[in-house]
């Protein structure tokens, strides 16, 4: 495929799509976030293990700590409506810093290959200690009917053994 | 024993916990401790069987992975005759590292300080400038990786640090029959689905082996959203239902959650119900059939989960089976290990399935699990703190429940599922390898 490079606006559309995208998660504005992804989206977020330089995979191919689609991601989001969402009572303050963002053509003509690298800030309750998540994302990201939407995410964290004692934020 | 005091007043404080028990009594600072931590260490996790691997996650010859008992990083490798083998992952010369990775494949390791090499067995084989440098003064058999008993049982893997331990089978004193709910799904047995998630947290292993042993009583407020938006084959009122079983003197347990008209083996596909009708025996058919939720652990460490789960809201859905281990790190401070088993014999399709049910509801980002580390992270800052030295909880539910005499599996088996008395059974275990009866 001899897909051109993206111009200028299009990097720019794409930069500010993930920014806003990432804002919607920051100020827990969940609905406005499942609006952002497409009706087929992919979201997953792959094990990462601690191998040796020349091993196959570093990667996991079959282990996921996330592996949804909208139905889940909406399960996630109605879960955290409930009064009874525990975990996120009260919320995590979460910040998602995007940063390095590539701007490549897509599979198909419609869409983007997007990487960008992620830091998460989260803090919980009155803890001095915040969790810290650093993660590799590859998002495809589709213009439908003039929007841009989510269609996948895989995103790898730069940790093997993650501090935290639960995930109960999103990538 | 010189080497193994907890100083006296210590060991009466541990003697007064254990006579505490009997009466349904256990003290909070417990569940975040730094003497209660060290002690364990020594008399609890350098003495029993500890779980190390499940044999999947090694299938061929070099396969290995590394693990700990206690504070000690072990080699658990498949060694080029089949044979798994432990070793201490510390090299004889000057005790440097030898697998650096959490897995991987080799037939043989060399020590990245000064060389030298041993089998994947432990053997040494290899010793740079042997007769230049030692001149015979080192005799290569004298010197392999210090090795650790290891046993196994359907497919786990467990070693020990004590040479006179008991065998596993005589440690695991019957559980085996529940256990094989887990490790025996369709006639092949059970295997892993991939490496495990793996995650540390603010949380005393304690709290999560008890509550894996059988802690049916959380469920309808803890994973309340389940039963809210549907997700639940029981309802909060039939949720009690069922039998909690435990080894008497062994400190295992399982509570075995029943639904009402549940229909046999439901969530299970078809033929590996009938494969499991026909491998199993008559008595486990008849316990298992009728199980909705069986949530077990293996003392010290070793728990498992198996629940059917569906994302559509009534129905019966997929099985999956959740294996954990909690591995103590400091006071109030476990590194958790979670894998998927997924039944070898079933189709691509319902491994799938099942490890996606696995991975929404039970993976460290699952919707139910982040509830119970939220839950466990508070119960062990509060077990910290200096008025909760004083403080005791009550293990009195069901303290007069007589056994089920039709129960046809094994151990001491009360109704219903709601109960303390795996509690029990776990932490008078737990205080008799305390206080050095084991
Ligand atoms: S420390 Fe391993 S060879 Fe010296
Ligand atoms: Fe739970």
């Amino acid at each position: 495929m001899a897909a051109t490079k993206p111009d200028r606006d299009t990097v720019l559309d794409a930069t500010e799509f993930l920014y806003r995208e990432a804002r919607a998660l920051d100020e827990r504005r969940f609905r406005d976030w499942l609006d952002y992804l497409s009706d087929d989206v992919r979201y997953e977020v792959p094990l990462r293990v601690t191998r040796e330089g020349q091993a196959e995979w570093e990667v996991s191919p079959t282990s996921r700590i996330f592996d949804d689609d909208k139905q889940t991601l909406t399960l996630r989001v109605e879960r955290l409506e409930t009064d009874f969402a525990w975990a996120e009572q009260p919320p995590s303050r979460t910040r998602h810093y995007v940063a390095n963002v590539v701007v490549d053509p897509g599979e198909r003509d419609d869409e983007l290959r997007v990487s960008s690298n992620c830091l998460i800030y989260r803090s919980r309750g009155d803890s001095i200690e915040p969790n810290l998540y650093s993660a590799a994302r590859t998002d495809t990201i589709r213009r439908v009917d003039g929007r841009l939407l989510l269609a996948r995410r895989y995103a790898v964290l730069d940790q093997s053994v993650i501090n935290g004692h639960n995930l109960s934020i999103l990538l | 024993m010189a080497t193994d005091s907890a100083g006296t007043r210590t060991e009466a404080g541990l003697e007064g916990i254990r006579d505490g028990i009997a009466q349904g009594r256990f003290p909070a600072h417990v569940f975040n401790d730094r003497e209660i931590f060290d002690t364990e260490q020594r008399r609890v996790f350098s003495k029993a069987w500890c779980f190390l691997a499940h044999e999947s996650e090694i299938p061929n010859r070099g396969d290995y992975v590394t693990r700990y008992i206690a504070d000690n990083n072990l080699i658990v490798a498949r060694a080029e005759s089949g044979e798994i083998h432990a070793s201490l992952n510390m090299c004889r010369h000057r005790g440097n590292m030898m697998c650096k990775s959490e897995m991987g494949n080799a037939s043989h390791f060399r020590c990245s300080y000064h060389g030298w090499v041993y089998k994947n067995s432990g053997e040494l084989v290899g010793v740079p400038y042997m007769k230049e440098g030692y001149g015979g003064r080192i005799d290569k058999r004298d010197w392999g990786l210090v090795k650790v008993r290891t046993d196994t049982y359907a497919g786990l893997v467990f070693g020990t640090l004590d040479p006179d331990a008991p065998t596993l089978e005589e440690y695991l004193g019957g559980f085996q029959f529940y256990l094989d709910l887990y490790l025996k799904q369709g006639s092949s047995g059970s295997e892993v689905h991939g490496p495990p998630d793996h995650w540390v947290t603010e949380t005393d292993w304690k709290i999560a082996a008890e509550n894996f042993s059988g802690d049916g009583y959380h469920t309808p407020v803890a994973h309340q959203f389940g039963f809210n938006l549907g997700y639940f084959a029981s309802s909060g009122s039939t949720h009690s239902q069922g039998w909690a079983a435990s080894i008497p003197g062994k400190g295992h347990g399982i509570g075995l959650g029943h639904t009402p008209g549940f229909p046999p083996f439901a969530g299970f596909p078809e033929e590996l119900a009938e494969e499991m009708r026909s491998s199993l025996s008559p008595e486990q058919v008849e316990v298992f059939s009728q199980t909705r939720t069986a949530v077990g652990t293996v003392f010290p460490n070793l728990s498992f989960l198996m629940q059917p789960f569906s994302i559509v809201p009534g129905e019966a859905g997929v099985r999956f089976v959740t294996m954990r281990l909690y591995h103590p790190i400091g006071p109030g401070r476990t590194e958790m290990y979670s894998w998927c088993l997924v039944p070898k014999d079933a189709s691509d399709e319902y491994k799938q399935e099942a490890y996606r049910a696995y991975t929404l509801a039970f993976a460290q980002a699952g919707t139910f699990e982040q509830d119970d580390l939220e839950n466990w992270a508070r119960v062990t800052r509060s077990a910290g703190s200096t008025m909760a030295r004083n403080i005791e909880f009550p293990y009195v539910m069901g303290m007069d429940s007589t056994p089920d005499p039709d129960f046809p599996g094994p151990g001491h088996v009360v109704t219903p599922y709601v109960n303390d008395s795996n509690f029990r059974n776990l932490w008078s275990r737990w205080s008799e390898y305390m206080t050095g009866r084991v």
